[in-house]
């Protein structure tokens, strides 16, 4: 009877990682298969299988440059926004001072505001700038729509650094910038690579404000270049694949080294 | 920030160098206030004015009479709010039903947490296009498997038709938030003390029971945040919309998100003003509704793994 239930238990169970994985199983086959396979029979393996088909994806349709603008953009956003969150993190969990948990509250509560309420308006500040469809004024506004949830995860974990190492730091005659940076930091480290692999992942996914803010060919994201791909292949739905599989790939290798410290940062994001 | 500078008599002893306090706080503050609050300001101001590439004129509330008698805007309300309260009852009751499966000591629970989670880590573009073909009415596996099953008049074009199009999109976001539902609640079911559970066995409590009035009273906290985690999260909807049906058809998938985009930079009116007016009374409902939420359900604790 127990066995009986075990049984039907891991059927669910089984049944459920079918459904949960089985779309990107697809995707995945439909990317090494041409067009012309696919329209004879939508759910057969690869065979042959078509490598070739990620060369031609990368080289014919400008995915290079939305890679690189993408991996520009991410990576100058995630240091900036881990630098300086961490340095306002570490502030707010270190020194009391007045304003201390104002500006903490100010901080936090961001994390909830839709993004409308800045979208438009940034549109107009970035175009009054002549930061308007550049990659910098996008890192920026990525550093700010970040910082929040960077400030909030790595300030509860400078919290709980016990003060005697900043104490004995100081009789060693650190100065508070060497506290934060030879002390703090390298405590932290843990912590800080949570956000950077959780802050990777969001931005490297993220849409609506690279719409906004992206026009020009040249400086698509990668999101932005999936959908202009999907516009101007249409039914090429081979190729549309092999495009999507080129965008997951960077997230699945961070996933396959880092699964546990990223579900322990969505989590930790995720009770804010 | 300086004026705070003087010290209380009953001051704790500790010192407070404003000059590293303002350093170590001003870059983080710089942005904010320049890409997040004077932005967020301006929209109200902007939701009083109609706002054109070259001229700015003040209406008074003119855009919010114009907003009260929009027909389209109350669709898209309506319809985030039907995504927004049906997510997290989906989402959260699936997610707590796996989550105790995998509790009750499965073998590869550990390969089950891992593939689960995986959707959430996929950005909208890519799932939305994934399930474009996975709705597609041809070829898409749902109606090929329902036309397999002799049910071909159940076969429809699911994103085409105004009445399974909303609740297709709600399905697509359950698929992708579950995983993470669940992982959340795991680990709160590992937190909870063994002897509790323990001791509710020894009383010859069963499943059933311990579910119940041991297990659920425990990790509520926890459910209460996801149900609010969620609502959020579909209330800024956009992204899958805007790539799989852009509000179509009929506007039965139209979200204020989509609204909002469409009126500011798609609609040739060039005016800023009045899509403006729309994001700060979203804001505020937002807001409210979040407000609500976490004093109803007296959401202070906060987690800690």
């Amino acid at each position: 009877m127990a066995s009986l239930q075990r049984a039907i238990l891991m059927l669910i169970l089984c049944g459920y990682t079918a459904f949960a994985a089985g779309p990107f199983v697809w995707a995945a086959m439909l990317s090494l298969r041409t067009t012309t396979e696919i329209h004879i029979d939508h759910f057969a393996l690869p065979d042959p299988i078509h490598w070739e088909k990620f060369p031609d994806a990368w080289f014919n349709s400008n995915y290079a440059t939305y890679f690189l603008n993408s991996v520009q953009v991410v990576v100058a956003a995630v240091l900036i926004v881990t630098i300086v969150g961490a340095m306002a993190a570490h502030c707010l969990a270190r020194y009391r001072f007045r304003l201390n948990r104002v500006i903490y509250f100010v901080l936090f509560s961001t994390i909830i505001f839709p993004p409308q309420i800045t979208i438009i308006s940034l549109f107009q500040v970035l175009v009054n700038y002549g930061l308007y469809n550049s990659k910098l004024g996008l890192t920026l506004v990525y550093v700010a729509i970040q910082l929040p949830l960077t400030v909030y995860i790595l300030e509860s974990f400078f919290a709980r650094i016990p003060a005697d190492l900043f104490d004995a730091a100081r009789m060693d005659g650190y100065s508070d910038w060497e506290i934060f940076w030879r002390v703090a930091l390298p405590v932290a480290l843990p912590a800080v690579a949570t956000t950077v692999i959780l802050n990777f992942i969001l931005l490297w996914n993220e849409f609506l404000f690279a719409v906004v803010l992206i026009t020009e060919e040249a400086n698509r994201t990668l999101p932005l270049g999936i959908q202009r791909f999907i516009g101007d292949t249409q039914e090429d739905i081979g190729m549309i694949a092999t495009g999507l599989m080129i965008a997951i790939i960077p997230v699945v290798a961070i996933y396959a080294f880092f699964s546990e410290k990223l579900i322990q940062g969505m989590t930790a994001g995720a009770v804010k | 920030m300086a004026e705070g500078a003087e010290t209380s008599p009953q001051d704790d002893g500790l010192r407070r160098p404003w000059g590293t306090i303002v350093t170590f706080l001003l870059p983080a503050l710089t942005l904010y206030v320049a890409l997040t609050a004077y932005p967020a300001i301006r929209t109200f101001w902007n939701s009083f004015h109609i706002v054109l590439p070259r001229r700015e004129e003040f209406v008074g509330l003119a855009n919010y009479v114009e907003l009260v008698r929009d027909d389209i805007f109350w669709r898209a309300v309506s319809n985030t709010l039907v995504w927004a309260c049906a997510s997290p009852v989906i989402e959260v009751s699936i997610a707590l039903l796996l989550a105790l499966a995998l509790y009750a000591k499965v073998p590869g629970a550990r390969f089950f947490r891992v593939a689960w989670f995986t959707p959430v880590l996929m950005s909208y573009i890519v799932v939305g296009i994934l399930w474009l073909w996975i709705y597609n009415y041809d070829w898409g596996p749902i109606n090929v498997a329902l036309r397999a099953l002799g049910l071909d008049h159940l076969a429809r074009p699911w994103l085409g038709d105004p009445d399974t199009a909303l609740p297709a999109l709600i399905f697509v976001t359950s698929w992708m938030w579950v995983g993470f539902n669940m992982v959340v609640l795991l680990a709160a079911l590992h937190s909870l003390p063994r002897e509790v559970i323990e001791a509710a066995e020894l009383d010859n409590c069963g499943w059933g029971g311990k579910l119940i009035f041991v297990i659920l009273p425990l990790v509520s906290a926890t459910l209460l945040n996801l149900v609010v985690l969620s609502f959020i999260g579909k209330m800024k909807i956009f992204d899958l919309v805007w790539i799989t049906t852009k509000g179509n058809p009929l506007w039965s998938t139209e979200t204020v998100s989509t609204y909002v985009y469409k009126r500011a930079f798609e609609w040739t009116t060039f005016d800023l003003g009045y899509p403006s007016t729309i994001a700060a009374v979203w804001f505020v409902i937002v807001l409210g509704a979040v407000l609500g939420l976490t004093r109803l359900f007296r959401l202070r604790e906060r987690l800690e793994y």
